[in-house]
Formats: structure tokens, C-alpha cells, sequence
């Protein structure tokens, strides 16, 4: 057991856990993207930053271990600052049809915004616009939608093992890609929807339910 | 304070295809002597009680580098010499690289003594694919001197490797994906090289420049050269100077000299508005700070001096340093993928005049975010000249 002071109290946390997992021990809340549970840390999305006392930058908590003596700040002005560009940097680059998703404006990415008050973004950038892809009859794939947060390709390599995605290309143009970047359409697809589970957005979906009716009520957009 | 070589000291008097050249002038003394007459602790501690730190643009110290690579119980370990020199302006490491590669096959094979590595790779930038064949010819040649072994053997080989032309291929995580032949994007840390680095196993980066500095280190000792430069910074730092001078090129001056000596006396500009220290992610400095000393307690990166006269737009530098990291951001954190996006596109707005007040806002936040959020040193030093330009220029982006 180490001594952590976060948020100005102190707590006990257990050598190698990461400051995310201290944190829903907790009971605090920290807005992640790219990291789920049953995956391996990226830290691509950088939304869960937290302050750690004498670090040079904010720290991302998903994949950070805690460490003795750290003095961590999960809500801090800079901390809440810089997650709210990050959201604006991602709603800007995500394509304005909310309200025709098939995620009906419930989605990851929408719930963070609302919660950290972020309506529409302050600015406008370059969308990636991409053909749907449904072509194969098991999965559609909208990647217009995707936010690059990699869970679909480390769904496939860790959870199913069949390694059928991978990152191509980079900077604004990253691509989540399937062979040399083929329209998905491949035999281990069928009857495996590991991917579409873990797609915090609408970018994948099963075919039988692309039109289904959500129940859940839409968040009214501010902004 | 004049020009003073020591990284330097070989390059234009050896041959760079003959070793014994090199021989001749005391080459392989320092790895002879650490062979026959230290231990590997002993040189770390010569290393560390030297002051060095990296010259490849994050400073830190190589011999507390190369200490946390021997605590882990790993056995098989490796040193990578980081010869990527992707930094915009700098050419340094290649002017070492053609003039003495004995001198850094040298300082590999003193760093793979230190750290108990089984092997060790020089990742060379794909644009320097033209001294590939000059690099091997030295290590076959310090093999048959019974320097190296082979490749891959105990007896601690270097392979040569090739980068394929991405600027982020010179972050050091990212530089052992691509060795390991993956697609080149950086890393989380902790864990740090040192404990997991090249296929998960202890793994020293260095620059080239850092690892030339070893075998003079070594054959010399830690107290000469902890004499030169300042309470921070020993020894000496190669500058690529390039722009609006006179005499571009490179220098080899003692840690500590003030900017203005470098760009007016030996590179001789004329009319300076500004320069650029640490190539496209360096700090931009105004003509009235140009007596700031070069150290890594002020302004160092990688040694890349990039100078401005008073005809150059500031906006349009700093446009093109952004347009530069927008095209190689390897595209895995938001903060550095988008960011640099729309970083470029209100810089184009302000150059064309058409930037708002609301603009400048949205560029200052976005510059903190990146610094704060971005997974790598790409993103985190892109927003830097943005940030010196809002400070020292601001009256040029008029809104
Ligand atoms: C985007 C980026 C590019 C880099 N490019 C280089 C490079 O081309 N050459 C280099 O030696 N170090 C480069 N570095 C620094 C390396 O990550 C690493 O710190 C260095 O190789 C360590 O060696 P040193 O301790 O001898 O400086 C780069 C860092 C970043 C963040
Ligand atoms: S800062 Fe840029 S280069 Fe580094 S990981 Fe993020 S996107 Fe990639
Ligand atoms: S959740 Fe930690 S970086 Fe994305």
C-alpha cells in the first residue's frame, strides 16, 4: 500500500495501479475515451488528464501508475480546461449529423461534451469524409464518424485475436484500416460483433441494426 | 568564447573509409581502456560525473540514463544511436556521421559496454540513405579490428537500420516501433526505454552527437570535460546554423555562449529579427534577447539555429513550422492530430489578414492544451513559436 494525496485528501492505493483505477475507487470521475476496461491503456484520446504535482505536463490518468508520495488534481482549472479543448478539437473534426446518427445523439462522445458543457465547438476544422462501407453483409462501417480512438482495433487484436484492423496513414488523415485499406469485408466478420460493441460512436454498427429505433432520449444540443 | 572542438575534433583530418586514420589519432583508446581497465559501473559513473546530457534535444542526463538501464533484471538490453535528425534546420549529426563514424561506432560500442547490450542499431533517417553504405564500411572495418562483433552474437554487433522518412520517427518510442517494424507512433510512458524499450527489453537512445561525446569522455576523463560550459551544461554543443547568414554551417562552441556571438560573429547575419533555436519546435528568439547564453538552462533543443532578418513575415514562420508538424503528427492523440489542424488553418486566416480577436484566444488555449495534453514531444513543442510569436510579435498578427 502507498499514500496518495488526491484532491488534497489522503488515500491509500495499491503499487501499480493506475491513477484512473485509484480514482473510481474513489468514487471520482474522469471522462475517458480511448481506454475501456477490457482493453489495454492507448492514451490517444487524452481526456482523462489529471495534474500531478512537479510533472512538466498534465498526465494521462488511464495509463499512468500511481507512484508514492504523487499529489494528484483530477478537477483542477487546467485540467478542466485542456478537456474541454480536447472535446472541441474532437467535435470539430466529427461530421455535424447528430441528429441522423443511429446513435441518436447518445453517444460516448456526446455525453462527455454534455458533461463537460460543451456545445458546439468555437471552430471549424477539415471533417474526414470517407464513403460508408456496407458492402459486407455483417458490418457498417461509417468511418466519417470515427473519433480514432483505436478500442475497435485493440477489440479485434486482444479481445477476438483476429487482428483484421490497423492504423493507416497519419496525422489529420489517420485511418482506421482493414488490409491495405479495403473496404471491411472479411469472413471472420460474420457472426463477430466484438468491434461494434466497443465503438463509442456511430462509426460501426451491425447491419440488422443500422435503423432500429433507440429509445433512449437525444441530448438537447446547446451551443 | 571561440569555436572549440572536440565532437568535431576528427572530422575533415581522418578519412572517413580508412580506420586507421583514426587510429592514428588515438581512436579506440577510450573502449580499449574501458575494457581493460574498467568496469562497466566505473564507466557509467566516469559518464555521469561528466555532466553530459542528451544532445538530442531532451537533455537529459546520459549517464543516469544509462544507470537505470543496468537496475533492470533483464539480461538482454540494447543502445540505439538516434540518427533520425528530423529537426527542421538541423544537419549536424550528418556532418558527424560523414566526416567520423568511427568516432560514434566508438561511443555505441562504449555505451553497449556500460549497459551490458547485446546489440546495437543506428536508426539513420531514409534521407541519409547515401551514407548507409559509408556507416557499414566503418563497422565492418572496427570489426575486423576486433572492436565489434558480429551482428548477432553475445560479442555486441551494430545493424544499421533505416528510417522511411516521418519526422516522428525521431521520438524515441516511436523510433523502436519502427524498428520492431511497426507503424511509427509513439508510445505511452512510464514505462520509460530504460526499463522497456526496444521489444520490451532495457534499451538506451542516444543521439548521435551525445554518443560522439563518449570515447573523449572516456580517454580524457569526467574532470576535463566537466570544465567546459556551465553549472549545467558541460562540454561542448554542435549548432547547424541556416537563414538570413552570411556563413551557414556548422559550430562546435563551449556550452554557455551567448546566442549573438553564433549568429553575428561566426555565422554573420545581418538586419536579425529573429532566430530559431531548436529548429521548427525551438523557441523563437527577438533580436533584443539575442545575448541569451545557449544552455539547457535557457535554450538549447537539438542545436538548430534558424535565422530571421527583418523582411521576414513572423506569421509566415510560424505558419510553416505548424503546416510541418500538421503533416507529421502521427495522428494517434487528439491534442497533436487536430490541434495542429486548426492551429494551421487560423494561421492561414491571420496571414492572409482575415484573423479575429477570437482567433488569437482560441490559438493561446489550444497552444496550452497541446503543450499540457499531447502524448509525445511532437505535440507538446509544436504550440512553442506559436506561444514566442504571441509574446514577442504579437503586433503582427493585427486583428
Ligand atoms: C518529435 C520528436 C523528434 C525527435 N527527433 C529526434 C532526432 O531526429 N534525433 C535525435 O537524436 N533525437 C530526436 N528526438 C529526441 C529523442 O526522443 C530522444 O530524446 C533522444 O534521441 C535521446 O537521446 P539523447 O539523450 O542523447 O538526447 C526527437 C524527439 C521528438 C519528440
Ligand atoms: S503528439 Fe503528435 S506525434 Fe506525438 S503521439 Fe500525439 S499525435 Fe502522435
Ligand atoms: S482515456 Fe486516457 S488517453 Fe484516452
Amino acid at each position: 500500500m502507498i499514500t496518495i494525496k488526491l484532491n488534497g485528501s489522503n488515500v491509500e492505493a495499491r503499487r501499480g495501479m493506475t491513477i484512473l483505477d485509484l480514482c473510481k475507487e474513489k468514487g471520482i470521475s474522469i471522462p475517458t475515451l480511448c481506454y475501456h476496461p477490457q482493453l489495454t491503456p492507448t492514451g490517444a484520446c487524452r481526456l482523462c488528464v489529471v495534474e500531478v504535482e512537479g510533472a512538466r505536463t498534465l498526465v494521462a490518468s488511464c495509463h499512468t501508475p500511481v507512484a508514492p508520495g504523487m499529489t494528484i488534481q483530477t478537477h483542477s482549472p487546467k485540467v478542466i480546461q485542456t478537456r474541454k479543448m480536447i472535446v472541441e478539437l474532437l467535435l470539430s473534426a466529427h461530421p455535424d449529423f447528430c441528429p441522423v446518427c443511429n446513435k441518436a445523439n447518445v453517444c460516448e462522445l456526446r455525453m462527455i461534451a454534455a458533461d463537460l458543457g460543451v456545445g458546439l465547438p468555437r471552430f471549424r476544422t477539415k471533417k474526414r469524409y470517407y464513403p460508408i462501407e456496407d458492402d459486407n453483409p455483417y458490418i457498417i462501417r461509417d468511418l466519417s464518424k470515427c473519433v480514432l480512438c483505436f478500442r475497435c482495433v485493440k477489440a479485434c487484436r486482444e479481445v477476438k485475436m483476429a487482428n483484421v484492423y490497423s492504423v493507416g496513414y497519419r496525422g489529420h488523415s489517420s485511418k482506421i484500416i482493414v488490409d491495405n485499406d479495403q473496404p471491411l469485408n472479411k469472413e471472420v466478420c460474420r457472426q463477430c460483433d466484438v468491434c461494434v460493441l466497443f465503438c463509442p460512436v456511430g462509426a460501426l454498427v451491425l447491419r440488422e441494426e443500422r435503423f432500429r429505433k433507440i429509445s433512449r432520449k437525444p441530448f438537447i444540443i446547446k451551443g | 568564447m571561440p569555436e572549440k572542438r572536440i565532437v568535431l575534433e576528427n572530422c575533415g583530418v581522418i578519412d572517413p573509409s580508412d580506420i586507421n586514420t583514426y587510429l592514428s589519432r588515438d581512436g579506440f583508446k577510450a573502449l580499449e581502456k574501458a575494457r581493460k581497465h574498467m568496469t562497466p559501473q566505473q564507466v557509467i559513473n566516469e559518464v555521469k560525473r561528466s555532466g553530459l546530457r542528451g544532445r538530442g534535444g531532451a537533455g537529459f542526463p546520459t549517464g543516469l540514463k544509462w544507470e537505470l538501464c543496468t537496475k533492470s533484471p533483464e539480461k538482454e538490453r540494447f543502445v540505439i544511436c538516434n540518427a533520425d535528425e528530423g529537426e527542421v534546420g538541423t544537419f549536424k549529426d550528418r556532418y558527424i556521421i560523414q566526416n567520423d563514424p568511427f568516432g560514434i561506432i566508438e561511443g555505441i560500442a562504449l555505451a553497449g559496454y556500460a549497459i551490458g547490450a547485446s546489440k546495437g542499431y543506428i536508426y539513420l533517417r531514409a534521407e541519409y540513405h547515401y551514407l548507409r553504405d559509408l556507416l557499414e564500411n566503418a563497422i565492418e572495418q572496427a570489426k575486423t579490428k576486433g572492436f565489434l562483433g558480429e551482428k548477432n552474437n553475445e560479442s555486441f554487433g551494430i545493424e544499421v537500420r533505416e528510417g522511411a522518412g516521418a519526422y516522428v520517427c525521431g521520438e524515441e518510442t516511436a523510433l523502436m516501433e519502427s524498428i520492431e517494424g511497426k507503424r511509427g507512433e509513439a508510445r505511452y510512458r512510464p514505462p520509460f526505454p530504460p526499463e522497456h524499450g526496444l521489444w520490451q527489453k532495457p534499451t538506451s537512445i542516444n543521439n548521435v552527437e551525445t554518443l560522439a561525446n563518449i570515447p573523449h569522455i572516456i580517454f580524457r576523463g569526467a574532470e576535463w570535460f566537466s570544465q567546459i560550459g556551465t553549472q549545467q551544461s558541460k562540454g561542448t554543443k554542435v549548432f547547424s546554423v541556416s537563414g538570413d547568414v552570411e556563413k551557414p554551417g556548422i559550430y562546435e562552441l563551449p556550452m554557455g555562449t551567448p546566442l549573438r556571438e553564433l549568429v553575428e560573429e561566426l555565422a554573420q547575419a545581418k538586419d536579425l529579427k529573429a532566430a530559431q533555436v531548436g529548429g521548427a519546435s525551438g523557441r523563437l528568439i527577438p533580436e533584443e534577447k539575442l545575448d541569451t547564453p545557449l544552455a539547457f538552462e535557457t535554450v538549447l533543443g537539438a542545436g538548430a539555429v534558424i535565422v530571421f532578418s527583418k523582411g521576414r513575415n513572423i506569421i509566415q514562420v510560424v505558419r510553416r513550422n505548424i503546416e510541418f508538424f500538421a503533416e507529421e503528427s502521427c495522428g494517434k492523440c487528439v491534442p497533436c492530430r487536430e490541434g495542429t489542424q486548426v492551429m494551421s488553418d487560423i494561421l492561414r486566416r491571420f496571414s492572409l489578414g482575415q484573423g479575429t480577436k477570437e482567433d488569437l484566444t482560441i490559438l493561446e488555449e489550444l497552444s496550452n492544451a497541446m503543450m499540457l495534453a499531447s502524448l509525445c514531444g511532437l505535440g507538446q513543442a509544436a504550440p512553442n513559436s506559436v506561444s514566442d510569436s504571441l509574446l514577442y510579435f504579437r503586433s503582427e498578427y493585427d486583428t
